[in-house]
This record gives structure tokens, C-alpha cells and sequence, in this order.
């Protein structure tokens, strides 16, 4: 990567070659945010803030169904970095989260594997795998793919692997593999509730935090400019699809890790997991709260997962209909998300690497 | 020799109800680059019309008549009203005809509840070929196939409209300049491609009978058909379709029906991935 990271260097030298232009597809509103106010850090600090009292307020059911929203936050999280960062639409992000889950099921009812300290890191290596396989297969090669296979590809991928979990007996079929044991630690057993709950909250705020890192080096501005134009990134001497390649595998790295969370906390895995019903649920998380902003995954999660709660007590069946109509009218006039409300472009497109003196040159539009 | 017959039939009745849904799908694909997530549910909606109109006591086949021409219409307004924001993002368009299906697939389930309703065959019995017996329905679905098969390659092929639509899939810019309507035929091509998934639906209902689920069914399959044959030309997706079809109902009869199910899937993105232009290259018919 030697060659690759003096490319980098250059490319920050002139950011208006690929900063400032807009997400996939998107007229940008303008933003409220001016230059001196950063309204990002204060949303962040807010939904931490929010997310560290919850288990006190809530009734301890609420507080197991905030852990699993919590955990489905992380799930988007690895979609919003392939697909708001690098702009691969990877529409079976839910392959890499089941595999995962399936992954530690197994283990856990063969093996009698419960640690901790053996699950999680099982959890990521099989969703790293899975990913690296994946994408290795549609991303890499002679020629490079097109959105169009890579979209239908990962969707077939993780549809097929759904069929295969149905009729495989050994994977339990139907029903999936129910009764998974508890997470341990040592003698100490993760129940869910409030343990569980800061233990995932934990995760999460690590994961976020290096996925921030990430996004604002110089690796994170090649990946902007990859999204915004592919053939340009090329020819700054860039492997382009390695570069895609390796998002797609921390993606499903991310993935895997909060599979085996979710597989662990819910007790049971189905076929579900691993279908079209994940990944497009975890599409609709990502799209709605804002896709190339970390925090707009998190909180596209958490309303989504909020509401449907809500909801399903009373308006069970209207709220799919709903949610499809929200949907496509956040798709048609906000395709930023509902995160733009708050967020300004200049702020969104931010500033990358460390900063230089010349701050404000990074960010201009 | 019988069984071997039989076995060929039910092949040939699979393939070409994956043909029957491929068709709408292959030529918004083609004619369009829109990858339709909707078309699954507008196979539904054709099911749904053919229902409808059963409960209230039309025949039958009244409501496979009409099913294409309520679908060919709903999909004319929804092209007007929210498909053609997307025509320049394909992605977009994907995930919009996705929120767009999620809406009519829902409802519907919320109008049929989550049963299974079953249509009675127009046609039914079956027909004697010595010692076999097929299904008179399943024939007629193949024979019907093969006429829309015949009618859409030679309405894109040799009439006037045919032209036009041709003509905006080449070059757009030209073909507004030589006076042609491209929104227009962009519309129509909508519809028709709306309306075929509509009598798609209104004739395996009778087989599959109705339940909400039952365009998704048939969506991923009808994407890797189209991605198999070709997009950008009528034959392709046609051709996929017959291939994916085929396959999908054969390797069943010599392998296990789980591994076969995932097979058809890995051979067919397998394909894609080294021919990406598909079995059938090139625009046009």
C-alpha cells in the first residue's frame, strides 16, 4: 500500500477534486450548520447520552428489547460503511450477520462453546470470511463489476444461503437452532437485561468510534471518492476494486460480530436471519436515519425499531404499509435521510485525514 | 418411458411460467435499466385481480382477461407518479420500486389476511396421452407463453410502437429530436411490462394459489434470469429465463432439492461473473 498511500497524500492536497460532491444520488438541502458550530458531536453526545440512562428509565422488557436494538444498530453500522462510504450496495448484508449467528449457534450447541472471549471473536472471523469470500468473488477480477451484479449477487448470495438454512437439517431446518445457552465470562453468565445491554452498548461505542477513525483517514477519503467516481479514483493510480474489497470484508467483519450478539441475546436463530427479510430491513434502517453519516445508521435504527414497537401492539397490520410509504418518500425527497434535517452538507462531506492548518480548505465544498 | 415424459412436462410447464414472469421484468430491464423490485407484487396484484373477480362470482377467465389491463394500468400511473423520479439512478430505482412493492405486498396481505385462497382452473382435468396424464391447465399455460412470447417479439419487432421503443432504448437524446415522446413510451413500456407480470400472476394462480408471499417467489429467480440472458435485448431475459427455468425444475429430478435450489443460484451468478453481458449480447430485439 506504499505507492497507494502517496497517492492519498496528493489526493488530500486537492480536495475539491473529490470532496463536496453529493452522496449517491442526492441533491443536498442546505444545512443549518455553519462553519463554527459542529452539530455532529452534539447528536453523538446526545444518543450516547440517551442510550447510557435508558436502562434506568425502562422497565426491564424494554430494556431487553433496547439491547436488541442496540445490536441491530451495529448490524447497520457495517451496512452504512459499504454502502454510504464506498457505495456498494450490498443488498445481502444479512448473509455475514446469519452466517455468524448460525456460526456461534453451533458451536455453542455442538461444542458446548459459551465464552465470551471465544464467541465473539468466532462471530467476526466467520463474518470476515464470509466476506472475504463474497466479495472477493464479485468484486475482484479481470473486470470490474457493475452496481447492478454486485447489488443482485449479494442479494441471490444471501437468498440462497436462506433456502440452504430452510432445508438443511442439520442447521434445524424451518425452525432454526432454538435454545442457545447464555454467554459466559469465566462462571458468570450474560442474562439479558441491563449487563447484557451496557455490555453490547460497549461494543458498539468502540465499533463506532474506530469506524469514525476510519471514515476520516485518508482511507476513508479514497473511499469517498470511490463512491462518487469510481473511474477517477482509478486513475489516480488506486486499486479501486481492492479498495472495495477490503470495505466489503470490515463490513461483514462488523456484521459477523454483531450476528453472534444477536444470536446469543435472542436465544435462537432462524433462516430469517440470514435472508432477504434482514437485509433489506437493515437497508431501510440505514437509508431512513441517513447513509453516509455513522450516526444517521444508528438512529435510522433506533426509530425504525422504536416505532414498529410501538406500533405493533395496535396497528400491526398498517405499519409495514407505513413503513413502505415513509420509505419511499424519504427515498424520493430526502435521500440523505432524516439526518439531514439537522446535519449540513459541509459537515456531512466533513474533513479527512488529521487536520492540516488550513482546516476549512478540507472541508469547502 | 411414461415417467420420463411426465417428468419433461413438468419441466416444460416450470420453465415456462418462469418465461411468463421473466417477460414483463426482461423488458423494463432491457428497454428501461430499471431493475423492478415492484414486479414481484404486480404478479401478485394480476393473482389478486383474478381472485377478486372470482369471489364475486365472474368466471374465471373473465378475471385473467381483465387482470392484465388493472395491472398494465396501475403501473402506467405509478411510472408517472414515482418510477420516473429514478430513471437516472439505477440503485435508487431499485431500492424505490422496493419501497413501492413493500407497500402493494402489504397491502394485499392486509386484504387477504394471510391464508391461502385458491382459484379454481378455467380450464380443468387433464389431458390422456396414452398411459399419461397431464394437466389440461399446465398445457395451457405453455401454449399461452408461446403466443405472448410470439406477440411481444413481434410488437417490438415489427410494428411502429416497436420502433419508437427501440429507438428510445438506443439513444434518447435522438429520438426526442426525431419527435418521438420518450416519457410517453417510457410510460407505455411500463405498463406493458406491468401488464404482462399481471397475466403472469392471473394464470399460475390457479396452480400456486394466492397468498401475499408469492411474487418474492418468483422475483430473485426472474433477477439472475435476467442477468443470465442478457440485458438490453428482448431475446435475452427470454432466453435466461428458459435456462434458469429449466434448470430450477430438472436438477431437482437427479440431486437433492436443497442443494439443487442453491446450485441454480451459484451457477448462475458463477456465469454472470465470467460473461458479464450475458448469454445473449447486444441491443435491440
Amino acid at each position: 500500500m506504499g505507492g497507494a498511500s502517496e497517492a492519498v497524500a496528493r489526493v488530500g492536497e486537492e480536495p475539491d477534486v473529490v470532496t463536496g460532491e453529493s452522496a449517491p444520488a442526492a441533491r443536498a438541502p442546505a444545512g443549518q450548520a455553519s462553519a463554527g458550530w459542529k452539530v455532529l458531536p452534539i447528536v453523538e453526545g446526545l444518543v450516547l447520552l440517551i442510550a447510557l440512562v435508558l436502562p434506568w428509565v425502562l422497565q426491564d422488557y424494554l430494556t431487553v428489547f433496547a439491547t436488541r436494538v442496540v445490536i441491530l444498530a451495529l448490524f447497520a453500522l457495517s451496512f452504512d460503511l459499504v454502502w454510504g462510504y464506498a457505495g456498494i450496495m450490498s443488498f445481502g448484508q444479512a448473509l455475514f450477520f446469519g452466517a455468524a449467528g448460525y456460526g456461534v449457534a453451533l458451536m455453542a450447541r455442538d461444542l458446548n462453546v459459551t465464552s465470551i472471549l471465544l464467541i465473539l471473536p468466532a462471530g467476526t472471523l466467520i463474518g470476515l470470511t464470509a466476506a472475504l469470500l463474497l466479495g472477493g468473488f464479485l468484486l475482484l477480477g479481470r473486470y470490474p463489476s457493475s452496481v447492478i451484479f454486485v447489488s443482485l449477487g449479494t442479494l441471490t448470495g444471501s437468498y440462497a444461503a436462506d433456502r440452504l438454512a430452510r432445508g438443511w437439517y442439520y442447521l434445524g431446518g424451518q425452525n432454526g437452532i432454538p435454545s442457545i445457552p447464555p454467554l459466559t465470562l469465566g462462571n458468570y453468565e450474560f442474562e439479558e437485561g441491563p449487563v447484557y445491554y451496557y455490555m453490547v452498548l460497549g461494543i458498539l461505542v468502540v465499533v463506532y468510534l474506530l469506524c469514525r477513525f476510519l471514515v476520516r483517514s485518508q482511507f476513508g477519503l479514497a473511499l469517498a471518492g470511490l463512491r462518487e467516481n469510481e473511474q477517477r479514483i482509478a486513475f489516480f493510480g488506486y486499486k479501486a476494486q481492492h479498495l472495495k474489497a477490503i470495505i466489503f470484508a470490515v463490513g461483514g467483519t462488523i456484521a459477523g460480530l454483531a450476528g453472534s450478539l444477536y444470536a446469543f441475546h435472542e436465544g435462537f436463530v432462524w433462516p430469517n436471519m440470514l435472508g432477504v427479510v434482514f437485509s433489506t430491513q437493515v437497508v431501510l434502517y440505514v437509508l431512513f436515519g441517513g447513509s453516509g453519516t455513522l450516526i444517521g445508521a444508528v438512529i435510522g435504527t433506533v426509530i425504525i425499531e422504536g416505532v414498529s414497537f410501538w406500533l405493533s401492539d395496535n396497528y400491526r397490520d398498517v405499519w409495514p404499509i407505513i413503513l413502505g410509504v415513509l420509505l419511499l418518500l424519504v427515498i424520493m425527497f430526502r435521500p440523505l435521510g432524516l439526518i439531514s434535517f439537522v446535519l449540513g452538507e459541509r459537515e456531512r462531506v466533513g474533513s479527512f485525514g488529521k487536520a492540516p492548518s488550513k482546516e476549512s480548505g478540507n472541508a469547502a465544498p | 418411458m411414461a415417467s420420463t415424459f411426465a417428468a419433461v412436462f413438468e419441466i416444460v410447464s416450470f420453465g415456462a411460467i418462469i418465461v411468463l414472469v421473466v417477460l414483463g421484468l426482461g423488458i423494463i430491464a432491457s428497454m428501461m435499466g430499471i431493475f423492478n423490485f415492484a414486479q414481484g407484487e404486480f404478479v401478485l396484484l394480476g393473482a389478486y385481480v383474478t381472485y377478486l373477480a372470482y369471489a364475486h362470482g365472474a368466471p374465471v377467465w373473465a378475471g385473467m382477461v381483465a387482470a392484465p389491463f388493472v395491472v398494465g394500468a396501475i403501473g402506467f400511473v405509478l411510472e408517472a407518479l414515482i418510477i420516473r423520479r429514478f430513471y437516472a439512478a439505477p440503485i435508487v430505482a431499485m431500492l424505490g420500486t422496493y419501497a413501492l412493492g413493500l407497500i402493494i405486498r402489504e397491502s394485499v396481505r392486509g386484504l387477504i389476511g394471510g391464508f391461502y385462497l385458491t382459484v379454481p382452473e378455467p380450464i380443468g382435468g387433464s389431458i390422456d396421452l396414452g398411459s399419461v396424464h397431464i394437466s389440461a391447465w399446465r398445457f395451457t399455460i405453455i401454449v399461452i407463453t408461446l403466443l405472448v412470447m410470439g406477440a411481444c417479439y413481434l410488437l417490438l419487432a415489427r410494428t411502429s410502437f416497436g420502433l419508437r421503443v427501440r429507438a428510445t432504448l438506443e439513444n434518447p437524446a435522438l429520438a426526442r429530436a426525431s419527435g418521438i415522446s420518450t416519457p410517453l413510451i417510457y410510460g407505455a413500456t411500463f405498463a406493458f411490462g406491468a401488464a404482462l407480470a399481471g397475466l403472469a400472476g392471473a394464470l399460475i394462480v390457479p396452480v400456486f394459489s394466492l397468498f401475499a408471499d408469492l411474487g418474492i417467489r418468483f422475483l430473485i429467480q426472474g433477477f439472475v434470469a435476467v442477468m443470465v440472458g442478457g440485458v438490453g435485448s428482448f431475446i435475452g431475459p427470454v432466453a435466461g429465463a428458459g435456462v434458469i427455468g429449466t434448470l430450477s425444475a430438472a436438477l431437482p429430478w437427479v440431486m437433492s432439492p436443497v442443494v439443487a435450489d442453491v446450485l441454480v443460484f451459484v451457477l448462475a451468478i458463477a456465469f454472470i461473473k465470467f460473461r458479464p453481458q450475458g448469454l445473449i449480447a447486444g441491443k435491440g430485439v
